[in-house]
């Protein structure tokens, strides 16, 4: 008898727990949608914002093109670097204790909260070497946010090649250089990008690293890597926060989300594509 | 030729990969540095339990006990709501599931983690709160509860995805011999699968723990940013929101600014012991 009612709860429990899980990402994503299609039009994603107080009409286009940008510059910045560290601490590296060291920093660094990796850039690259509040000082910060992202995957991904292959190529006398560049790098090629495409769907989200370091409530599109940036998850932010545009915040949520979901998924159908062959 | 080729990519290599460590280092170090230089003029068990922050004030009115108490409160109970629901879905997904619905499952839990933070504060500073105010009659929604509710579900995917890695292993191993059996598919994950995957449901208590108190958007959207003594249905204020909020305002240099820093370096250290504990506790269980 007891079995049985134990059995009903657990049951009941495991069901309404999937049940509320499916219901809440429905839920977030219908109402972002159905409450932001209503605010979404051409001019809404071409115009540049406009009114008084600013935002209360007009587009989000400089924002979504800095979000873009922000993306691809902490994109670069972060994988080459994270790359690199990589190949090292894979093929290279022949200390135990050297790769530990590596693997401690990283993981130190993936557990720093992203508002004190803000805090950090805005200190450094703003008031101490006078850096102004740009692209660039935004794209470093969020590049440096998403570096353990990266790494921890890439090192994951050359460690899961087959070492039979990578062997046969050292025995035919192949340089490491070689093995590396045309062997290794092309196999995964396809796993690295969409794991690079998961980190910046990642930055392209994050808001609190760049409220200090480069978001700004009002700037053209940036001319170059030093001038100051819109952002979408900042400027829908300073929508809410500051209570000026609710309908233009629904459409800045949505096109935010429609984006993301739109990276996710090219993320998920590269890295698919090799699964097949 | 090959031989130059060869050495120059590893150069390349060995020296960027020098450069992102030292980066990182350099960024751990940074902030200790900016924080000491706090602590010389502020007693750091003062700055810890003291019960006043008044960043115009004298020193001794920089103190962060109720801060650092709110950021606890909002977490703890983001994963009191979030580790039931975790659980259970980790459960379907490792054992009642296979092929196309996990794979649909799996890829909604992706979506979840996916969402940027700004967007769960948005929603829950449009529908939470203000649903709070309404059914409930709250004198303010913006809470602790508000904010570890946002949290739990931005909690969800960790918590899905570290146990349900773990439950399908131990599932994978015993299924066969408990249908060999004919004890019921419940019963035995009642008695084997869970109890067995003690380890990774901690772990991921500890993950989403460092991810709900390092978590600045979504809960400086729903929490109402007063620096006072937390209660459930109360405003609070949690260090990551607090240095959001005021650190574009603090003057460089000053005693506001550095305390700041101390801040964010006392939740480097809650999370790090946090970690400690989660080790120790892997150790003990093994």
């Amino acid at each position: 008898m007891k079995e049985k009612i134990e059995d009903k709860i657990f049951k009941l429990w495991i069901i309404s727990s999937t049940i509320i899980v499916v219901t809440i990402i429905v839920f977030v994503l219908g109402y972002i949608l159905r409450k932001g299609f209503g605010a979404i039009d051409l001019e809404f994603i071409f115009g540049n914002p406009k009114g008084i107080p600013l935002g209360v009409e007009g587009g989000i286009f400089p924002a979504i093109i800095g979000s873009l940008l922000l993306m691809i510059l902490s994109c670069i910045f972060a994988s080459i670097l994270a790359i690199s560290t990589a190949i090292y601490t894979v093929f290279y590296c022949s200390f135990r204790k050297v790769r530990d060291i590596i693997h401690l920093i990283i993981q130190c660094m993936a557990g720093v909260p992203s508002i004190v990796l803000g805090m950090f850039g805005y200190t450094l690259l703003i008031l101490y070497l006078r850096i102004n509040r740009s692209l660039l000082t935004a794209a470093i910060t969020l590049g440096i946010m998403i570096f353990p992202y990266i790494e921890v995957r890439v090192e994951k991904i050359l460690n899961e090649v087959n070492s039979s292959i990578i062997n046969s190529s050292y025995a035919l006398g192949i340089s490491k250089f070689h093995t590396i560049i045309r062997l290794i790098l092309p196999i995964c090629k396809a796993d690295i990008i969409s794991a690079i495409l998961l980190a910046g769907g990642f930055a392209m989200g994050a808001t609190a690293p760049i409220i200090l370091t480069g978001a700004v409530i009002f700037a053209p599109i940036p001319q170059s890597i030093f001038s100051p940036v819109m952002a979408l998850p900042f400027h829908l932010y300073i929508l809410t926060g500051e209570g000026i545009s609710l309908q233009n915040a629904y459409g800045t949520a949505a096109v935010l989300i429609i984006i993301l979901l739109l990276i996710n998924i090219l993320s998920l159908i590269i890295g698919r594509r090799k699964e097949h062959r | 030729m090959k031989k130059i080729e060869n050495s120059i990519f590893k150069g390349i290599v060995r020296f960027l990969t020098l450069f992102s460590v030292l980066i990182l280092s350099f960024i751990i170090v940074f902030i200790l540095k900016e924080s000491i230089v706090f602590f010389k003029e502020v007693y750091i068990i003062k700055f810890i339990f003291g019960r006043k922050w008044n960043p115009l004030g004298s020193a001794d009115k920089l103190a962060i006990f109720p801060i650092i108490l709110g950021t606890i409160y909002v977490s703890v109970i983001g994963i009191i709501i979030a580790l039931p629901i975790g659980i259970g879905n980790a459960i379907v997904l490792s054992s009642y599931t296979d092929g196309k619905v996990k794979r649909v499952i799996r890829s909604i839990v992706d979506i979840l983690a996916g969402i940027p933070s700004v967007i769960y504060g948005f929603i829950g500073l449009l529908v939470l709160v203000k649903f709070l105010e309404i059914k409930f009659e709250f004198p303010t929604g913006e809470s602790v509860l508000a904010g570890g509710i946002v949290l739990s579900i931005m909690m969800l995917p960790f918590i899905i995805s570290t146990c349900e890695e773990s439950m399908e292993k131990v599932y994978a191993e015993y299924s066969g011999y408990s249908n060999a059996l004919g004890v019921s598919k419940s019963y035995m994950i009642r008695k084997i699968v869970l109890p067995n995957s003690k380890r990774s449901i901690l772990a991921s208590i500890v993950l989403a723990l460092g991810r709900g108190m390092g978590e600045t958007m979504a809960v400086m959207m729903v929490i109402g940013n007063a620096p006072i003594m937390p209660k459930l249905l109360g405003k609070c204020q949690t260090i990551p929101s607090l240095i959001a909020l005021e650190m574009g305002m603090a003057e460089v240099g000053s005693l506001h600014y550095h305390g700041l820093y101390a801040s964010g370096f006392i939740l480097m250290m809650i999370l790090l012991i946090i970690n400690i504990i989660l080790y120790i506790i892997k150790r003990k269980l093994i």
